[in-house]
């Protein structure tokens, strides 16, 4: 690390620089290593990087950063900085921008104009109503898993971890199902592969043709309403009137994209981990009370969302320095998980740790929305395949990464064999 | 024991209900904002829990 003091680059005076590049460690490990090496030395540091931005990576600067949202701003529309990984039109709330996305409302918003969307999808996703929502994912759980349990193998990211989600929440969103596969696939497959590659770009046109259709979905709606979640959103009425196009298509994006892919990053991370820590997984067997705690651990381990980004609006201090207005800033959601002033022995998996305030689905006003419904998802994917098949073991060659761990980490394949067993359904 | 509950730091995380099923109350969007001015002695250690696991630091617990 070095102090700024010639002021010659986009560098705040006085700020401790450090370079530090997300989109080149492109594997769990190095990426995991890279924020415990930068935490220890440098809790809040500037790093000119993908256009320059603060990177805050304590648990105590991270809570901060994210709590308060009067400072560091979520809305797209605030972002104003010129210059590369500047442009208004790239994504805010990722880190290390990749590509133009559609707007997901309201996560892309501040209040106030914010919060009467926030409190649509708080009424969708309360747990009182994730709770009537179970019984479609217990279904599709069971499904999935009947549909390979005869065959004793399957790749447990495509059938399950990417799958389950994908249906529970394309079903919930009324979109027809023999799309189900290629919009879950779009989102998950985006997530996976280094922005640049053939590969990615491939996903990308993908994504563009999702978007394009929950354009066509939110039309079709506002024109004939009918009894599905994208209808209810596309028509809602925030302060008696209907809400524009332009927002009703960033809900219905803001369900899709923060629900087909998330659950299955930290969900194939627990599937991985089991295999590499059989003693984890006969715990569980042995003592099926603790999922609830080993969930909220796997979610400090490995957490989907590995950062996201926000924009200063006003100069403010955190972590001793002054963040200008108009400074971006890259906050860790995977860093502080890990940091050791906040959870002891944080390396290590404890499977009845308490308290366990992880920061997975980030703190203040934007943390996810989807909590609930993901803990449930997840939950039921973990129970059925430790009752199921509960001696599945990795075919470790054919184990693959995502290469990108900026915002997002996980696995795009993970082939299992296992004991086969006997439908359900 | 009471628990006092800073509504404007409740997120709707509803740890405080997993661990505390018995003790909290949620509203239908999934916030807590109800101090509960005396919990009875067999529920204490579900109160203490549901408040330990807040993320956003919300619950504090009021010892006799």
């Amino acid at each position: 690390m070095t102090t700024n003091q010639s002021g010659t680059n986009k560098c705040p005076a006085g700020a401790p620089v450090v370079d530090f590049d997300l989109a080149t460690h492109n594997r769990m490990a190095d990426s995991n290593a890279a924020w415990d090496q930068l935490r220890s030395t440098c809790p809040v540091a500037w790093s000119e990087d993908n256009g320059g931005a603060w990177i805050v990576s304590s648990y105590d600067a991270v809570s901060e950063a994210f709590r308060n949202w009067e400072a560091f701003r979520s809305g797209r529309a605030v972002r104003t900085i010129p210059g590369p990984g500047g442009s208004p039109d790239l994504l805010p709330i990722n880190a290390v921008p990749v590509q133009t996305t559609a707007l997901m409302i309201p996560e892309e918003l501040d209040p106030p104009l914010w919060h009467p969307y926030r409190l649509v999808f708080m009424g969708l996703l309360s747990p009182k109503r994730v709770a009537a929502l179970q019984p479609r994912v217990k279904y599709w759980v069971t499904k999935y898993l009947d549909d390979v349990i005869e065959s004793g193998r399957c790749d447990i990211v495509e059938t399950l971890t990417s799958g389950v989600p994908g249906a529970v929440v394309l079903e919930w969103l009324g979109f027809p199902e023999h799309e189900w596969h290629r919009l879950g696939a779009a989102f998950h497959n985006m997530s996976s592969y280094l922005p640049g590659s053939p590969t990615a770009q491939h996903y990308l046109d993908e994504l563009e043709w999702a978007f394009e259709r929950i354009r066509e979905e939110v039309t079709i709606v506002r024109q004939a309403p009918r009894d599905d979640i994208t209808s209810y959103l596309a028509n809602i009425e925030i302060n008696g009137e209907r809400t524009s196009y332009e927002f009703a298509t960033g809900m219905v994006n803001m369900a899709m994209s923060g629900g087909v892919d998330t659950t299955t990053s930290v969900s194939s991370a627990a599937f991985v981990h089991m295999h590499r820590h059989p003693e984890d997984r006969q715990r569980l067997l042995d003592e099926p009370g603790l999922i609830d705690s080993a969930i909220e651990e796997f979610l400090r381990m490995y957490p989907p969302a590995r950062t996201h980004g926000r924009t200063v609006v006003e100069d403010t201090e955190l972590g001793g320095f002054l963040l200008r207005k108009n400074d971006r800033l890259i906050i860790s959601e995977v860093s502080a998980n890990h940091d050791e002033a906040a959870f002891p022995d944080a390396d290590k998996f404890i499977i009845d740790r308490f308290p366990n305030r992880h920061v997975a689905f980030g703190v203040g006003p934007h943390r996810c929305l989807g909590s609930h419904l993901a803990r449930a998802m997840f939950k039921e994917m973990l129970t059925q395949v430790l009752e199921r098949i509960p001696d599945y073991r990795i075919v470790e060659e054919g184990l693959e990464e995502y290469s990108n761990w900026t915002a997002l980490g996980g696995w795009s394949k993970a082939p299992i064999t296992f004991t086969p067993g006997t439908r359900r359904l | 024991m009471k628990v006092i509950v800073q509504a404007n730091r409740c997120q709707g995380h509803a740890r405080c209900l997993a661990e505390g099923p018995d003790v909290y109350v949620l509203d239908d969007l999934g916030y807590n904002s109800t101090n509960i001015d005396h919990v009875p002695p067999h529920l204490e250690d579900q109160a203490r829990r549901g408040a330990l696991a807040c993320p956003e630091l919300a619950l504090t617990i009021i010892e006799d």
